[in-house]
């Protein structure tokens, strides 16, 4: 029995916008799938690198040894002592804000369009019957309305590693993913992301709630 | 909860002999093991109290009580309690009194190696004044105050002066810079959002770093300590790697080739970020190199690959594959050649971080459904489980001495930060605040 860590679920989020996919505001981004060689990306910092996808690096390499420490001394001078590792104190972004709005819309959104989710076995990213049956739903709702832009979201329990469960959440995601295009969705109207056991929807320490976090979620994007 | 023998201090009897400095790193592997021999002992040491020299009455204690912890998490000190020794703690100033010279030889007569003291008070009457710390090292093998120590500072920073102090007892002793003075950043729920805090290595003074109101994730520290590096979701609906400079609170996008990049890990020289992405396909570990901006694909396979982790000399990577069916360690040169798989007991291994010392790869390991602490030895030979019990243990990370690792678990119900010791004794709970915290990640010495 393979069950194991994470189970991703899937969350269709559908986007009503008519944007292009990927894309925001600062780096243009490369949608994910198709091969392509990454080869010779180097490049320059600056401009070029929003088109290669790397950015600017500093250098990180430890420059002194010795952690600043002077040695007990017999006749001791006074040394300074500050609070460590300097912080930077947390911009009051409104960033968090809008994010949480922008949550909230597209969580209200997709329970309106009565999307479904689709749930997966503990360690599987295999689509059940009734996953199937579910996405057909998903994707008759897609073909009438077809403006939307979906997000197919992958999810997990809290069992199983964060990084492992990204990998899950998004095999997950694309099982689901392919399985739209299968029934006729355009591909072109579909992305994917996973969130592996970061957005649980059920916070319990038991296999009800695994259950429930396993389970694919539709959520509906309204703006941007 | 947790017992096994294993690592542990990697240095011998031979420090405690020569009671002083020195150890040096090459064949570190070999000096390591040594600890698991029982005849290592660790050097004792008394604190002869932080006496009250006018100022606030919790001011001395405050900073013996964290000198203290300090001194027993070195795992250099065996701290002895005077008291219980039918010892007294005097104010025995500078050392140099004649009440002072009974007070020594009573501690060395009990096997008190070091003996620590010291006093704070207020530079000036008024509480916003600068607060003063002197703290003196008699040593017993010299019979002699060997030396001392003398910081200014404000009321805030009493706790690191106590942290310096105990790191220049572990450098006088050891060579080492000490641990006392790093910094574990991690994620923590934040209004529904998952943003990035940094902490000290006791689990005080939490700051927290970003406020996007989504998630940032796996944050990994830089070799020079300026810089995380870690996963952020733009707009909810991309992954890219950022770094932030904590200085200053810059922050920019370093990766985003678009699919899942994940996992970011700089080598020890900062030369190169191995780290996975999606963006051709299925997740793969890529190196790139920082300089250049090339970027090379390490690994070649139709399953997942992700969570890259160098060893200290860089010439290797421990990463997870579970092109076998569930996730497992394998290693490769930081080349991506000479793939071999690391760990078959089990059908789940993941999260793997290879140890400062080179000698152990920590990593979560399935056993009985739960998912614990595992070390394994790089050449598969030694494998030790270091947590039992329920609960989720989840990311690794070593503390830069080797010593001690810290990690997220839902053994006490929601998720909270765990101190463990590399032999898998004491656990130590860092955080007590929130409904989530995790994916912690131990700073590079200073």
């Amino acid at each position: 029995m393979n069950r194991t860590l994470c189970t991703c679920g899937v969350v269709l989020v559908m986007s009503m916008a008519l944007i292009g996919m990927p894309g925001c505001s600062k780096k243009s981004v490369q949608s994910g799938g198709d091969s392509q060689s990454t080869q010779g990306m180097a490049k320059g910092g600056g401009a070029d690198s929003s088109k290669s996808g790397v950015g600017s690096f500093p250098d990180t390499g430890v420059q002194s040894g010795g952690g600043g420490l002077r040695g007990l001394d017999k006749n001791p001078s006074e040394e300074r002592v500050g609070s460590g590792t300097m912080l930077a104190k947390v911009d009051p972004s409104s960033s968090a804000e809008r994010q949480m709005d922008e949550v909230r819309a597209e969580q209200a959104a997709s329970a309106a369009a009565g999307l479904r989710d689709v749930l997966f076995g503990y360690d599987s990213w295999t689509i059940s019957e009734d996953g199937r049956q579910a996405l057909s739903r998903d994707a008759e709702w897609m073909k009438s309305n077809p403006s939307a832009l979906v997000k197919v979201e992958g999810h997990c329990d809290e069992r199983g590693t964060a990084a492992y469960n990204l990998v899950l959440g998004e095999k997950r995601a694309k099982a689901a993913r392919n399985y739209l295009v299968e029934l006729g969705v355009g591909a072109n109207r579909l992305s994917v992301v996973s969130y592996g056991k970061e957005r649980p929807s059920c916070n319990e320490h038991a296999e009800s709630c695994y259950q429930q976090n396993r389970r694919g979620h539709l959520a509906v994007k309204t703006g941007k | 909860m947790t017992q096994v023998k294993l690592i542990s201090a990697w240095f011998g009897g031979a420090l405690l002999l020569a009671g002083v400095v020195g150890i040096l790193e090459s064949g570190a592997a070999d000096v390591f093991l040594e600890a698991t021999r029982p005849d290592f002992q660790k050097i004792s040491l008394a604190v002869a109290g932080i006496h009250n020299a006018g100022g606030p009455d919790w001011l001395g204690g405050r900073i013996e009580e964290v000198l203290k912890k300090d001194v027993q998490r070195s795992m250099v000190f065996d701290l002895v309690d005077l008291p219980s020794l039918g010892i007294q703690t005097p104010d025995v100033g500078n050392g140099t009194g004649v009440g002072s010279k009974a007070v020594f030889k009573q501690a060395a007569e009990k096997g008190v190696s070091v003996l620590v003291w010291g006093k704070a008070g207020l530079k000036e009457a008024d509480k916003n004044a600068d607060v003063n710390m002197e703290g003196f090292v008699y040593d017993s093998g010299s019979d002699e105050v060997v030396g001392g120590k003398r910081y200014a500072g404000s009321p805030s920073v009493v706790r690191q002066m106590a942290h310096r102090f105990a790191d220049e007892l572990v450098f006088r002793y050891t060579g080492e810079p000490g641990i006392a003075r790093t910094k574990i950043a991690y994620v923590a729920e934040q209004g529904g959002a998952r943003e990035l805090f940094v902490m000290d290595y006791d689990g005080y003074d939490a700051r927290q770093l970003t406020a996007d109101g989504f998630l940032n994730l796996m944050p990994q520290w830089s070799p020079d300590r300026r810089f995380l590096i870690f996963t952020a979701y733009r707009n909810r609906n991309t992954q890219d790697i950022d770094m932030i400079e904590l200085a200053t609170g810059k922050r920019w996008t370093v990766i985003s080739l678009g699919g899942l990049n994940i996992t970011p890990a700089l080598s020890p020289d900062g030369n190169f970020l191995a780290f996975a992405s999606s963006h051709e396909g299925n997740s793969e570990v890529y190196r790139l190199d920082t300089r250049t901006k090339a970027i090379q694909r390490l690994t070649v396979n139709p399953s997942g690959d992700l969570s890259p982790s160098w060893s200290p000399n860089g010439r290797e990577l421990v990463f997870v594959s579970d092109r076998g069916g569930g996730p497992q360690l394998f290693l490769m040169g930081s080349d991506g050649l000479n793939v071999r798989r690391l760990t078959f007991e089990g059908d789940y291994n993941a999260a793997p971080v290879w140890s400062p010392r080179g000698n152990w790869i920590a990593y979560v390991c399935r056993t009985h459904k739960e998912y614990k602490l595992c070390v394994i030895s790089p050449d598969g030979q030694k494998r030790m489980q270091l947590t039992t019990g329920p609960g989720v243990d989840d990311s690794p990370s070593w503390s830069p001495d080797g010593r001690h690792l810290v990690f997220s678990s839902t053994a006490d119900g929601k998720s909270h930060i765990y101190m463990i010791d590399a032999d898998g004794k004491d656990i130590e709970r860092l955080t007590f605040q929130g409904t989530h915290n995790s994916a912690p990640s131990w700073s590079p010495a200073s």
